[in-house]
């Protein structure tokens, strides 16, 4: 009896689990976002072959964050992981201008998946550090993001590599998961 | 609670008595004991290791931080130390000589390793280009390469048409491995090729070689490759026995990914870590010595 039993009391409540899912072409930056949110070494990552998953407890959430590899022979895999998802995030290389055709067909096809309609989507303008990065208004203009009507949506530029603009991004995240709920 | 007590008052005053004791009655310091009772290799050498870590005396622990050309003079100054007489024992100098040369080569190693990791791929710089290219002569001989913006470098396992973005956070070190292979074990790398092209049971060959890259920088960072080294070179491990040491990781990797018959690429990163942690078993061996069986030097 006690403090610690108190303190149990007050966390009667187990934090509600969230599955998120982090779609994006290859090089985009999910891994990197993805120990980012987790508050891991950034400095030694790699390719991702399949993928990678973690927990994060974030304003009484546990996210379970799905980073999905992204390179084009696994994207027929996503799919796979579609099921009871509530959140899509969707990352894109700001600075890889080349790709921004390829990447804006991935998302469209995404949005039009049955298994994610009405799933709020988070769209990362991620390598803002970089000088040639596009801003996020020019990528949400090339996407076409306003003609979105089915769903919530966010665009937030962000650095994986430095961490700007990551939580006002999940906070958007956190944010839909509780209007939804209502 | 009772094993910690013991464990402090074993290190701060049993140790060093006992050591005393055992001294005056065979007249020989613990470093000369295990330089004569253990056969070369990591037990020896992770013992003298040990024994130079908790020493009392400043030069005993100093050597294990010396530079490779420094070594012989940490010898002398030891023997002096520790009032050692060539004569009396006349196997120590080299014996000791070699066990610092492989714990301060570890060190070095590591430094270099951490050096390439750290050189980004640039496709301004003719050097990565070369090496590049290289790569995909010795894994591709009969296909030429039709730009060097292409899809053909799906065909050895890269994610898109320009491989640079791939290297990421191991640098020109995953590419300079890759080559390595490629280029002593040709054979064999292109075997391995050939088993992560298969239709159903494929993986991405270059992009999981660096992730094997990174599998064999952490083993080396952390310091569990130690006994590894200790074993397989007798000196200053260099560069090229950290290349080997990839070689082998790929090598086996992939044998260990056909047995498997894993369902679907996506299951990659369940059977990294089965097969890492079959590596790690291996290295808790003091006997292990993580060499290809197969090819040529």
């Amino acid at each position: 009896m006690g403090l610690l039993s108190i303190l149990r009391k007050l966390k009667s409540t187990p934090d509600q689990e969230v599955r998120i899912l982090l779609l994006g072409l290859d090089n985009g930056g999910k891994t990197t976002l993805l120990k980012q949110l987790a508050s891991e070494d950034i400095s030694h990552i790699t390719p991702t072959q399949g993928f990678n998953i973690k927990s994060v407890q974030s304003q009484g959430f546990k996210l379970n964050v799905w980073d999905i590899g992204g390179q084009r022979k696994i994207r027929p895999y996503w799919r796979n992981y579609f099921e009871n998802t509530d959140v899509l995030i969707y990352v894109i290389d700001s600075a890889d201008r080349k790709r921004f055709e390829e990447t804006g067909q991935e998302l469209a096809e995404l949005l039009d998946e049955e298994k994610l309609s009405g799933v709020p989507v988070l769209i990362f303008a991620n390598k803002q550090d970089l000088l040639t990065a596009a801003p996020a208004s020019e990528i949400a203009e090339g996407l076409n993001l306003h003609t979105i009507r089915d769903r919530m949506w966010q665009i937030q530029s962000c650095s994986a590599l430095t961490g700007e603009g990551i939580q006002e991004g999940m906070n958007w995240v956190c944010k839909s998961v509780n209007s939804k709920k209502k | 609670m009772f094993g910690s007590i013991w464990q402090y008052v074993y290190t701060s005053f049993l140790r060093y008595w006992l050591k005393w004791l055992i001294r005056q009655a065979t007249g020989k310091c613990e470093l000369q004991r295990i330089c004569s009772e253990h056969e070369p290799g990591a037990s020896r050498t992770t013992r003298a290791e040990n024994s130079l870590q908790a020493s009392k005396n400043k030069v005993l622990r100093e050597a294990l931080k010396s530079s490779k050309d420094h070594v012989e003079q940490c010898v002398d100054q030891i023997m002096k130390e520790k009032n050692i007489k060539p004569q009396k024992d006349p196997l120590f100098k080299g014996r000791l000589h070699v066990c610092l040369l492989q714990i301060t080569g570890y060190s070095s190693l590591y430094t270099s390793v951490e050096d390439l990791r750290k050189e980004v791929f640039s496709s301004e710089n003719p050097e990565h280009e070369a090496m590049l290219l290289k790569l995909w002569d010795l894994l591709m001989p009969t296909v030429k390469l039709e730009s060097r913006i292409t899809k053909q470098w799906g065909d050895i396992g890269f994610q898109g048409d320009d491989p640079k973005t791939d290297f990421r956070g191991m640098g020109l070190l995953g590419l300079i491995n890759l080559v390595f292979f490629s280029e002593n074990y040709t054979a064999e790398a292109r075997q391995v090729l050939s088993h992560a092209n298969h239709p159903k049971l494929g993986y991405s060959y270059a992009i999981v070689g660096i992730n094997l890259t990174e599998m064999a920088y952490s083993l080396l960072k952390s310091g569990a490759l130690k006994p590894h080294f200790y074993n397989t070179v007798q000196g200053t491990p260099e560069l090229k026995h950290f290349h080997q040491l990839y070689c082998y990781l790929a090598y086996e990797f992939d044998q260990f990914w056909v047995a498997e018959e894993p369902e679907s690429i996506m299951q990659f990163n369940q059977y990294r870590e089965k097969f890492h942690d079959q590596v790690k078993a291996h290295l808790q061996d003091p006997d292990v010595s993580l060499a290809l069986s197969v090819g040529s030097d």
